[in-house]
């Protein structure tokens, strides 16, 4: 809780995402604790009145990457909501921003919000990426679970070919029809994959389009979450933290990062749950 | 421009007509015997060139292929340039962010796959550098460094159709062979850039030390700073320019450019080029068409001109040792399977995939022919060397497939089934 001029908004997002799963809510605040600064936590405190005895404020003070982790840490935290600027300067993409930083070193779920409202905007479009993650499928559960029934949302669930260009290059000793049908192979090869893995997840009430990408898969994901106007993208969250190597050779993630197309959502079980979570 | 005569622009057209149409039918009997069609096109070289029709019918080879005409010259460019724009494509072929997924198990499966066939490769050319024909121009250390970067080379076409063609393109050992194999092509090429330095070939009387300096500065910065810069141009190409005219016109520019700047400072061509292809197929702004176009435009015209051009330059029958034609294909052979084939096991594959990633790994291809005929041009190596490379590259690529897939049990054919899918809007 930054005091932002959208703390507010992020603050409705929040409490309707707590409604919805049911959770706990922490606020948690870096910096001197004045009183006016409780003053106005208190206004906000006011504003979850919903929510009654499920909200608590953590006071932290110091780096504040390190303070939002080790409060999520130890409050056993499932989904930290953060907001975030939609693009960052080449000097904050390198060096990297507060939103960002906590994104690429968190051990939970991440829903990093760069348009908060308000008023309640339902996703209509939600796209998620059906990557080879650790969690690809709770990330395809969770976007399903993110689609509100009586809107109508969609869900494109959207898949890499893999080395596209050099798969055809190496198919130059083939008929043209021999050829063709390696260009579609490629194609039906994902379908198939994405349409397996969705037999085992419960999806009812959601429409899926499954969607085929080729070339560098979070720069095309994002590009097609655009394109969708898609108000979240979905992905499992990579198997390992990033580095700044990872921006001068960029992971998939860092390719969404750098121009974020809507809020974002990085799914991981959280290594800090307990037996019972929080929210 | 000067003036190219008449009879000379009537013979070199001949002549690109007989290499594509040669090239094209022996790739077409090696693709019916399921062989790489790079095997049928050096085949149909070594029929036009001096090793068959130059013997039977000389005077045919003479008025076909004349030694010392304008239209030789231009041949020879052609050539030249068909080789650079290999390379090229060679390093489109690399995708950083593909290795980098793969993460540090594919750097030791290629560490592996480099150091043991680089090792075995020097070991033996540096203590019987003779039985090798060492030209004895340079010394025995850069000979056999040369001899240890033939043998740590890879033919990643080669290996991604093998792979394909056993359904294991994208599975977790296929990426981790590819990804392998790239990070081997780019330390390779490299090492021969450094060797070519070495001899201080060219490069306008700059001393070895700058050469080799600035071949360093120029990998660091053009993967780094040069990378970044041409991600930054090619959205702006790709949104003002007509497609794909823009975007193919400036990536050759550059690659000219790129291997305009190595051939000058004393290294060859081809290492530029390469260098300028890993950068330009890194940006996510050059699409998977755009890839597929370059691919099919130089692996269809120019590279069949060069493979058939390796047989028109020398004489496989008089150069033929059989001896250390069998010497070299055992080093290849023990280097890469037993080098991949660790490298591989380390990474958590069984002893299976092990060794099929070793033989996969194990083919040379067009890469090996590249190598040996830049070491021949510039005296590293002598004609016996470099038709005993040439023979290695082709019982390697022919070998490759077969035994990868009697190692994973998969029945020796083609498995490609013809499917009617929906692709998405603007995808492939």
């Amino acid at each position: 809780m930054a005091f932002s001029p959208t703390s507010e908004a992020m603050l409705a997002e929040t409490i309707r995402l707590a409604k919805l799963f049911n959770s706990e809510v922490l606020l948690i605040h870096v910096g001197a604790r004045t009183a006016e600064v409780e003053q106005r936590m208190n206004a906000m405190m006011a504003k979850c009145e919903a929510l009654r005895d499920r909200v608590s404020v953590i006071w932290g003070s110091g780096d504040p990457v390190n303070v939002i982790l080790d409060s999520c840490k130890k409050n056993h935290v499932d989904l930290l909501v953060t907001g975030a600027l939609k693009k960052e300067n080449l000097v904050q993409y390198y060096v990297g921003s507060i939103a960002r930083k906590v994104l690429r070193k968190a051990g939970c779920s991440v829903l990093t919000i760069i348009n908060p409202s308000i008023e309640s905007v339902p996703y209509k479009n939600i796209v998620v990426s059906a990557e080879a993650s650790p969690h690809v499928v709770d990330a395809i559960s969770t976007a399903c679970g993110f689609a509100p029934k009586d809107y109508s949302a969609w869900l494109h669930v959207v898949k890499e070919v893999k080395l596209y260009g050099l798969s055809m290059a190496a198919a130059d000793q083939h008929t043209e029809e021999e050829y063709d049908d390696v260009r579609q192979g490629l194609v039906k090869q994902e379908i198939e994959n994405v349409n397996e893995m969705m037999r085992h997840i419960p999806h009812e009430g959601v429409r899926i389009n499954v969607k085929t990408v080729s070339g560098k898969s979070g720069f095309e994901l994002s590009g097609f979450a655009h394109r969708k106007n898609a108000e979240l993208l979905v992905i499992g969250a990579p198997p390992r933290r990033f580095s700044l190597i990872d921006r001068l050779f960029p992971h998939d993630m860092e390719y969404i990062l750098a121009d974020l197309p809507c809020s974002l959502l990085v799914v991981q079980p959280s290594k800090y749950r307990k037996e019972v979570g929080h929210g | 421009m000067g003036k190219f005569p008449h009879d000379a622009v009537v013979q070199l057209l001949v002549q690109l007509a007989v290499m594509l149409l040669a090239a094209r039918l022996f790739a077409e009997i090696a693709r019916r015997l399921k062989q790489p069609g790079v095997v049928g096109e050096i085949v149909a070289g070594i029929l036009l060139g001096p090793t068959v029709m130059g013997m039977i019918e000389p005077g045919w080879f003479e008025a076909l292929f004349p030694t010392g005409t304008a239209s030789g010259v231009v041949l020879t460019g052609m050539v030249q340039v068909a080789v650079v724009m290999l390379l090229f494509v060679g390093g489109l072929e690399v995708d950083l962010h593909v290795v980098w997924q793969q993460g540090k198990t594919a750097i030791v499966t290629s560490l592996f796959g480099l150091v043991i066939p680089f090792s075995l490769g020097f070991i033996f050319p540096y203590y019987f550098p003779h039985f090798f024909g060492f030209a004895d121009n340079y010394t025995v250390t850069i000979f056999a460094l040369l001899m240890g970067t033939a043998m740590a080379i890879t033919a990643l076409p080669v290996i991604v159709r093998i792979l394909m063609d056993t359904n294991l393109f994208k599975s977790k050992i296929g990426l981790l062979v590819v990804s392998s194999a790239m990070i081997d092509d780019v330390i390779g090429w490299l090492i021969f850039s450094l060797i070519l330095g070495m001899i201080g070939k060219g490069g306008h009387g700059m001393p070895i030390i700058s050469t080799v300096i600035l071949t360093l500065a120029f990998t660091g910065i053009m993967l780094t700073v040069g990378r970044g810069v041409i991600n930054k141009i090619l959205p702006w190409l790709n949104k003002n320019l007509a497609w794909p005219g823009g975007i193919l016109a400036f990536s050759l520019a550059l690659c000219f450019l790129g291997a305009s700047f190595t051939e000058f400072i004393g290294i060859h061509a081809v290492f530029g080029a390469f260098i300028i292809g890993v950068c330009v197929g890194d940006s996510e702004h050059f699409s998977e068409r755009a890839k597929e176009i370059v691919h099919q435009f130089i692996n269809n015209i120019f590279a069949p001109l060069f493979s058939v051009s390796i047989g028109l330059r020398v004489n496989f029958f008089t150069n033929f040792d059989p001896w250390l034609t069998l010497v070299i294909i055992l080093i290849a052979f023990v280097g890469k399977v037993v080098g991949c084939g660790l490298g591989t096991l380390l990474g958590g594959a069984t002893w299976r995939e092990a060794l099929a990633s070793g033989f996969g790994m194990n083919a040379r291809g067009a890469m090996e022919i590249i190598l040996g005929i830049v070491a021949l041009e510039n005296g590293l190596i002598n004609e016996k060397v470099f038709v005993s490379l040439v023979i290695m590259a082709l019982v390697t690529s022919m070998t490759a497939g077969p035994l990868m897939k009697k190692f994973l049990s998969l029945p020796n054919s083609p498995t490609s089934t013809p499917v009617s899918p929906t692709p998405a809007r603007g995808q492939p």
